[in-house]
């Protein structure tokens, strides 16, 4: 008879009683599949030219812990503030919940999690990097230039940013009407930028000459001054009083000015400055036509703007293309020539051409050009050959022994031109100029492939600063590896606008604010794909004890002597943050 | 509730359960539960093994191994003793497998929650004599292949309906519960705990080993089990008064099944004809509650 010492007082009766545990039979070596913590890569993050790890914002919102997430975005984009508002959101494009029900309305937390911010006055806890001795200047202080001395100021190094308008920002400050973004939001952007030791120059124009001089005090130069001249038409009449270029009309209104729009405007173009002048002219009480030459499908304007300006009364005419603009008596003749479709271009939108000689006249007050926009300066364009360039994804880097390496950036080398394109565009600008300096130009290609947030093209700066995401897969995690058997269905929210009457009459902001309650209800339904939430479902379903809590980040680790790998805790994580591999 | 799940650990690692055990999940949760003024009677069951062999235990809280048949007579006993020494304090439980409920166990049971001995007694339910290597029991759903039921002779009988039995004997409390619903579980066990006489839980328990499943879907599965209706959670007080405790999602029959290796000669048709049967006895319950 055995006597019971660790487990229970002495037997009185004689029957063998166990003693000892089962914690000497080592289960782990029954295993040949071995569970791992191992967290992925979200489809929004991926998606998301400025890498921004959405779903951990998504998690930290969900908490209440809003400064934090607020912090997390800055890791990757210093304009929430702007990008909540007039960025057209592809990571909502990507979002496995979408495949579920609905798509989280990322953008709406980012700016619910910036106007947070701003109304607490929160300053923000940064990682960064020591300070260094070179110093980089930046032309152009839009969302491309800021962004990349942002980064480079955490990065550690010293940026002047030269600004030829009276206030930094760009098109975000001259070209965007309020009601889309209001000053104040840009401004509480900016002056988060420049709290991190970013210097903005305004009133300084540069020239060819200024840009030599700088070649000799500066250790590297950041090219990102936009396109701001519009592109010509190239037809008769172009020339005529009334025809002006829309970019400037956005820039009048923003400077404060009243214009004067009575009678029938027509703005030529399709994308977002088209919009954006005929929704201004609506607003100052004006008519509106925009006379497109391809079809609403295929407008460069995101989705929403049309289907608002619409709702707000501008008529829109698909299929048309100027021919001729003529005055006559204090008006003006517009001639438009009907097109249509023949075939489709690469980017999938339609190719259109003349349809026969079909015209029409329109009498018009004024006519506004918005059919994009080019460099006002043929020096602000990368140079186009030479062994001494190299073509990053966004950016042009030039290299040549008599001047320090110069970066053209942002809308100057964009394929795609948006807001959170340039913020890309600034950040691989900063990641290049940081290879550069720190380990040579043969380093530059492989350091950015290094810190691409899953297969790219974004980069992100936490995993160039080797934060905690470093450590992540590249793996995006796609709906199928989401245990959809957690999660219920559940309603997104409606972004609340202003409504159409009220709209007409302000440029005051048409998307309204949500509440802190409604924030976090929304980023909870997110599923933080690819994120450990600390769930505790590995631990809770471990038939074998041997998922271990203890005082990591991760919070807990699998403990390999007993466990047998089972694999259950790999398939109940709603999120595949573990993996199970083969034991070697 | 949330906290019970995360701390107080009664059962050792190192214990010789089958990987992805469902029965070592169950009793995890139940001891997480009850605490540790329990004493476990164990009948012979995958259990017997999972607990050690001597002198090995794999339990914090002490266990009686027991005959196949004595499950509800020992736990008498040890009530009886308890009593005699003045212990209130402790819960007696008989955890029994399907073999030592419904079938071997079934008459000391029986007579046990008759006479409503203070006890619970917990039977979680892997559908067969998993431990002796497969052999169909009296709790085997219609459908499966076990090694008594092999090939063309698959179970054409319908598994015992184990919680209407108890109920007919009029005990306090007697509930389903499944390892899927973790929460679910620890709440019944807490309920049965702080009622006197006999009461009985009935806890879904996947077996990858018998059922034929990888054991990383031993969770899974057992989800599938009540989101499909075929193991519905709920309970029955005084042996009268039902609650459905969970709202499944109705998934067909199909997706339960076509997971399992041991169902996996089943043609269309014998799917419908189990939908039909699952579809009834979920009115039949419905009426009830």
């Amino acid at each position: 008879m055995a006597k019971g010492k660790e487990m229970m007082g002495p037997p009185s009766i004689l029957i063998p009683c166990s003693y000892i545990s089962t914690e000497s039979n080592k289960t782990g070596a029954w295993r040949f599949l071995r569970p791992r913590y191992e967290e992925k890569t979200s489809p929004c993050s991926a998606a998301c030219p400025a890498g921004e790890d959405i779903g951990r914002i998504e998690m930290l919102a969900t908490q209440g812990l809003f400064k934090e997430a607020w912090e997390t975005i800055l890791w990757e984009n210093p304009f929430p503030g702007v990008c909540g508002r007039v960025c057209y959101h592809p990571c909502e494009r990507a979002c496995n919940r979408g495949e579920f029900d609905e798509a989280i309305a990322i953008h709406t937390i980012e700016r619910f999690l910036s106007d947070t911010a701003a109304r607490n006055d929160f300053k923000p806890v940064l990682e960064r990097l020591p300070a260094r001795k070179e110093k980089i200047a930046i032309i152009g202080s839009g969302p491309g230039g800021l962004a990349g001395a942002y980064f480079l100021a955490l990065l550690g190094y010293g940026c002047d940013v030269f600004e030829s308008m009276p206030e930094p920002g760009g098109v975000l400050r001259w070209g965007i009407p309020s009601y889309r973004l209001p000053l104040s939001a840009l401004r509480n952007d900016v002056s988060q930028i420049e709290s991190q030791g970013v210097r903005i120059y305004t009133g300084r124009r540069i020239t060819r000459d200024l840009l030599e001089d700088m070649y000799g005090t500066y250790d590297g130069v950041f090219v990102c001054c936009g396109h701001s001249a519009s592109r010509s038409l190239g037809i008769p009449g172009e020339n005529l009083k009334g025809v002006t270029n829309g970019l400037d009309f956005l820039r009048r209104v923003r400077e404060g000015e009243i214009p004067s729009v009575e009678g029938l405007s027509v703005i030529i173009g399709g994308g977002n400055t088209a919009v954006d002048v005929a929704r201004s002219v609506i607003r100052f009480g004006g008519k509106a036509l925009i006379a497109y030459r391809r079809r609403r499908q295929d407008m460069p304007a995101f989705e929403d703007e049309v289907a608002m300006l619409l709702d707000e009364g501008v008529e829109l005419r698909e299929l048309v293309a100027p021919i001729t603009i003529t005055e006559e008596s204090g008006e003006y003749v517009l001639t438009l020539g009907s097109m249509k479709v023949a075939g489709e271009d690469t980017d999938g939108r339609a190719r259109v051409e003349r349809d026969g000689d079909t015209t029409e006249e329109i009498r018009v007050k004024r006519v506004f050009k918005a059919i994009g926009e080019v460099a006002a300066e043929s020096w602000f364009e990368p140079p186009e050959k030479g062994t001494d360039i190299k073509i990053l994804n966004t950016c042009v880097m030039v290299n040549r022994p008599d001047h320090p390496a110069v970066v053209f950036g942002g809308d100057l080398t964009a394929g795609f031109k948006s807001v959170v394109n340039a913020v890309a565009s600034g950040k691989e600008a900063a990641i290049a100029l940081d290879i550069v300096f720190r380990k040579g130009l043969d380093s530059v290609d492989e350091g950015l492939a290094d810190c691409m947030v899953g297969d790219g093209p974004a980069h992100s700066m936490e995993i160039h600063m080797k934060g905690e995401r470093y450590k992540r897969s590249s793996h995006i995690v796609p709906y199928e590896e989401i245990n959809t058997d957690y999660f219920s269905f559940t309603q997104g929210i409606t972004q609340p606008r202003l409504l159409r009457d009220e709209r007409l009459t302000s440029f005051e902001e048409v998307d309204l604010k949500i509440s802190a309650s409604v924030a976090m209800r929304e980023s909870e339904r997110c599923f933080n794909c690819g994120l450990c939430n600390q769930c505790d479902n590995c631990y809770i379903y471990c038939p074998d004890m041997s998922v271990v809590h203890d005082s990591s980040i991760q919070g807990r680790h699998v403990d390999y002597d007993y466990c047998k790998g089972c694999g259950i805790c790999v398939v109940e994580c709603p999120r595949n943050a573990m993996s199970l591999e083969e034991e070697d | 509730m949330e906290q019970t799940m995360h701390e107080n650990e009664y059962l050792y690692s190192g214990h010789v359960a089958c990987s992805g055990c469902g029965a070592a999940i169950a009793m995890r949760f139940l001891l997480k539960a009850l605490g540790e003024k329990t004493i476990i009677v164990l009948p012979a069951c995958c259990w017997s093994i999972i607990a050690g062999p001597y002198p090995q235990s794999s339990l914090k809280v002490p266990v009686i191994h027991s005959a196949f048949e004595a499950g509800g007579a020992v736990a008498s006993g040890v009530r009886a003793a308890l009593d005699v020494k003045g212990d209130t304090e402790t819960t007696v439980v008989t955890w029994a497998g399907d073999g030592g409920t419904f079938d071997i166990g079934f008459q000391a049971l029986s007579g046990a929650v008759e006479r409503n001995e203070d006890f619970i007694y917990v039977c979680y339910d892997n559908e067969a004599y998993m431990n002796t290597g497969i052999q169909r029991s009296s709790s085997t759903p219609y459908g499966a292949w076990t090694t008594t039921t092999p090939g063309i002779e698959w179970k054409k009988l319908r598994k015992k309906n184990i919680v209407e039995a108890l109920v007919a004997h009029r005990i306090p409390y007697a509930a389903t519960a499944n390892i899927a619903f973790p929460e679910d579980l620890v709440r019944k066990a807490k309920k049965a705990k702080e009622i006197k006489g006999s009461r009985f839980l009935h806890i879904y328990s996947s077996c990858p080993t018998g059922w034929r499943i990888p054991s990383e879907m031993s969770i899974k599965i057992a989800r599938m089990a009540v989101q499909t209706n075929i193991f519905p959670l709920y309970e029955v007080e005084d042996g009268v008064n039902y609650t459905i405790n969970y709202k499944s999602k109705e998934y067909p029959v199909r997706e339960y099944f076509k997971l399992q290796g041991r169902f996996k000669h089943l043609s269309d048709k014998d799917l419908e004809q189990i939908q039909e049967m699952v579809n009834e006895d979920w009115q039949r319950l419905l009426k009830k509650a």
